[in-house]
């Protein structure tokens, strides 16, 4: 039988070296360990995740290797965190994050991504998926209590649902509860500041250190 | 009011203060490129302030970082910076750039009848001219040797017009334009954002039906035709650009879930154009938002229906737009591949105008071989360049599997291509010539234009459950294709190594499938009714497109 810190050492390595089988079994053995959900991920497969991300801002490795990296990761967190009740899952979150595409973007590789990254430091992320309306964005906002509103768009087309998200907040007074940060390969901060949100991010690793910021303010 | 001289183009223009150049520029009909539609973050309508007095001008931040070494010299954005007091602006005159852009403006096509759309009829000293069946004018005397029509190919970056004797079917000239329309808003996506609103829409279909007339008037004057003589146009190119060249709002093209506002296959009045008071315009049908008529005159060209075995045809460009044809089934597609392709987005890119790098060979001995368009110095790699380049760098392992450029002493390339490998700010750069380089994002840019391309093809495939092994033929059409060898499509991936062997490069069927719609009627209401039958693959809804593409950008 493994040691806790032989198991979180191969969460790690399984994410870091893109491995699977590797991942399902560390899995497996955290449970049966009874390792603590939260310090598996973070300890384990979120740290691999940071490599993934560290080696990704050096230009070392690319989106497949993150988009492969975050399907082990997700396929791993299901397998530990299966028994786990609500607030358990909730009990040590950095904060809630609602994440989607916007209103008519079906474009979402990116926004899994960020969606894993976010999840893998610690935040309780919402993904409502692709082409998500801004009411309903909105609503589901107000109904899980986020901290924080995360959306992508990745068309110069769609972009204008994220000034809308903003708009809908002022119309029904409750911008000041929530921080909201957007990206996507046509946004720019001068967008950002032109419509009034919190935060830009250009990449994942960049959303990851947005969003503990935004928790601080 | 300050004024603003722009000296290259001699024109003096008074604009309220706080306009910016680009606008003031616009306002006076004066181009300066900006492909980001003054965004602020392509950088490319770079302009020089000439002695401009300080407070006289205003710099807004943007997200372009202007180098330092041009900031020195006065190098501001035009799209931010606000005019406050007189100032002499140089921006480049792109009149003179057009000259030098290559185009290639012919392309492979089959036999059929001379039969066109238009007929005319002389009896009592009067000449009748019919559409179809309907008489729509009459002019004075025998007319019936002056008919004529033109095929028009409105590329996205590139417009092609050919002016065809409707009686002999032969092309008697043809002429190509920069799309002027690409330097308001240089992608497809832009373009429609653009255009969604009724000033940016007047702007750009303004821009293109001027460019249409004044080519109209220097083919008629050339070839000594009279524009009078010309009766029918007709428009190829992707749905984006017809919407566009007909005045038509393209919003919903640019929303999901992607549709577009006219369907083709009919024809509109050319009350716009300077040919005859009786002509109009023949839409060629649409596919799908994605797939336009430009690929619908490309079937019709390349006889894809009627094809014996599988046969993949693909228009590479800014949209990778293809058909799969096994055995007269059809499935068509589209990716985006973004601009790439054009040059855009790559730190050393441009247009394939004189000095881009448009060849690039490694020898065995690690020396190597380089061609650019001109035969000039090179200054910067355009699209085919591109592609040759990192399929080179793949090949000799300059570039490693997931792409990261691969550093001298962990390389097992040869040696002469280390010294070409150095470091700028910081991060690696590959030097391909003197001052033209690759950067490891230009990299990243490629794999996502080529991994697009990539998955379309296989989704396709999958489509119309096809085998790599299965494709008897592949027709690469469109003139960037045209500069391309198979080995710089094959050797980086974009196509899989099954296709060696197989890809023939067609040229611009565009155009001569507009011309074959031009000459022979019945070619319309046969292509009308094939469309419907080609099996529309839409990519993005697809739950296995997302790994099919983050396979294929892999090396």
């Amino acid at each position: 039988m493994s040691t806790k810190e032989e198991v979180l050492a191969k969460l790690k390595k399984s994410i870091e070296e893109l491995d699977e089988d590797m991942a399902t079994e560390g899995a497996k053995e955290a449970v049966e360990l009874g390792i603590d959900p939260i310090t598996a991920i973070s300890d384990g497969l979120g740290a691999g995740m940071q490599t993934q991300s560290d080696l990704f801002d050096e230009g070392e490795v690319f989106v497949p290797q993150l988009v492969v990296a975050a399907d082990i990761f997700e396929q791993a967190i299901g397998i530990i965190t299966a028994d786990l009740s609500e607030e358990a899952k909730n009990a040590s979150s950095l904060g809630k994050v609602l994440i989607c595409t916007v209103d008519s973007d079906i474009h979402d590789i990116g926004k899994n991504i960020v969606k894993t990254m976010l999840a893998a430091s610690g935040f309780e992320v919402f993904d409502l998926g692709r082409d998500v309306s801004s009411a309903e964005v909105v609503e589901k906002a107000k109904e899980y209590d986020v901290d924080i509103i995360a959306g992508a768009a990745l068309m110069t087309t769609t972009m204008p649902a994220q000034r809308e998200i903003i708009e809908l907040l002022k119309e029904d007074g409750i911008r000041d509860q929530f921080k909201c940060m957007f990206g996507g390969a046509p946004v720019s901060p001068e967008w950002i500041k032109e419509i009034g949100a919190d935060a830009y991010a250009e990449n994942a690793a960049e959303a990851v250190e947005q969003a503990k910021k935004l928790m601080a303010m | 009011m300050p004024q603003i001289f722009f000296k290259e183009q001699g024109q003096h223009v008074e604009v309220a203060a706080g306009t910016t150049i680009l606008q003031a520029a616009r306002n006076a009909g004066i181009i300066v490129e900006s492909p980001c539609d003054g965004v602020g973050t392509c950088g490319k309508c770079k302009v020089l302030l000439e002695d401009a007095p300080a407070g006289s001008y205003k710099v807004e931040e943007a997200h372009y970082q202007m180098p330092p070494e041009l900031a020195e010299q006065g190098y501001v954005l035009a799209c931010h910076t606000k005019v406050l007091g007189d100032i002499t602006v140089v921006a480049e005159n792109t009149a003179k750039q057009n000259k030098s852009l290559k185009i290639l403006s012919e392309g492979e096509s089959f036999s059929y009848e001379i039969d066109p759309y238009f007929h005319k009829e002389y009896a009592d000293g009067k000449t009748k001219v019919y559409a179809g069946d309907k008489l729509v004018g009459e002019e004075d005397g025998d007319t019936r040797d002056k008919f004529y029509g033109l095929a028009i190919d409105i590329g996205t970056t590139t417009l092609v017009t050919a002016l065809i004797d409707m009686n002999t079917g032969e092309e008697l000239g043809s002429m190509s334009a920069l799309n002027p329309q690409s330097l308001h808003a240089q992608d497809v996506i832009t373009r429609i954002h653009m255009a969604s609103k009724p000033e940016g829409l007047a702007l750009l279909y303004g821009a293109i039906r001027d460019e249409f007339n004044n080519t109209i008037h220097a083919l008629c004057k050339k070839l000594n035709v009279d524009s009078k003589n010309i009766y029918e146009v007709i428009y190829s190119g992707n749905t984006t650009m017809i919407h566009l060249a007909t005045n038509v709002n393209p919003h919903s093209l640019g929303q999901f879930p992607y549709t577009a506002a006219i369907k083709g296959g009919n024809t509109i009045p050319a009350d716009d154009l300077d040919i005859s008071p009786f002509g109009d315009i023949y839409l060629p049908p649409i596919i799908s938002a994605y797939v336009g008529p430009d690929i619908t005159s490309g079937v019709l060209a390349a006889q894809l229906e009627k094809k014996k075995g599988t046969t993949l045809f693909i228009d590479i460009g800014t949209n990778g737009e293809m058909i799969l044809a096994q055995d007269g089934r059809l499935a068509g597609t589209s990716t985006a591949a973004g601009p790439a392709f054009e040059g855009m987005n790559i730190t050393c890119g441009m247009r394939a105008g004189d000095g881009a790098l448009e060849l690039y060979q490694i020898q065995d001995d690690g020396s190597v071989k380089t061609h650019t368009i001109g035969d000039t110095a090179a200054k910067g790699i355009c699209g085919s360049g591109l592609l040759d380049i990192i399929g080179e760098l793949v090949r000799v392992g300059v570039i490693g599997k997931t792409g990261r450029l691969v550093k001298p002493a962990r390389g097992k390339y040869p040696e002469p291509l280390k010294a070409n490998m150095k470091e700028k700010d910081g991060k690696p750069v590959f030097y391909v010539a003197d001052d033209v380089y690759i950067t490891q994002s230009d990299v990243r840019q490629v794999q996502l234009a080529k991994g697009a391309i990539r998955a379309g093809v296989d989704m396709l495939m999958m489509a119309l459950d096809v085998d790599e092994q299965d494709v008897d033929c592949v027709e690469i059409a469109g003139s960037f294709g045209y500069h391309l060898r198979e080995s710089s499509l094959i050797d980086q991936g974009m196509l899989p190594e099954a296709f060696r062997g197989k890809v023939r490069f067609v040229g611009n069927t565009s155009k001569s499938g507009a011309k074959a719609f031009l000459l022979n009627k019945g070619t319309r209401t046969y292509m009308e009714n094939l469309v419907k039958d080609i099996k529309d693959v839409e990519l993005s809804q697809d739950p296995k497109f997302q790994d099919v593409f983050v396979k294929a950008m892999g090396f």
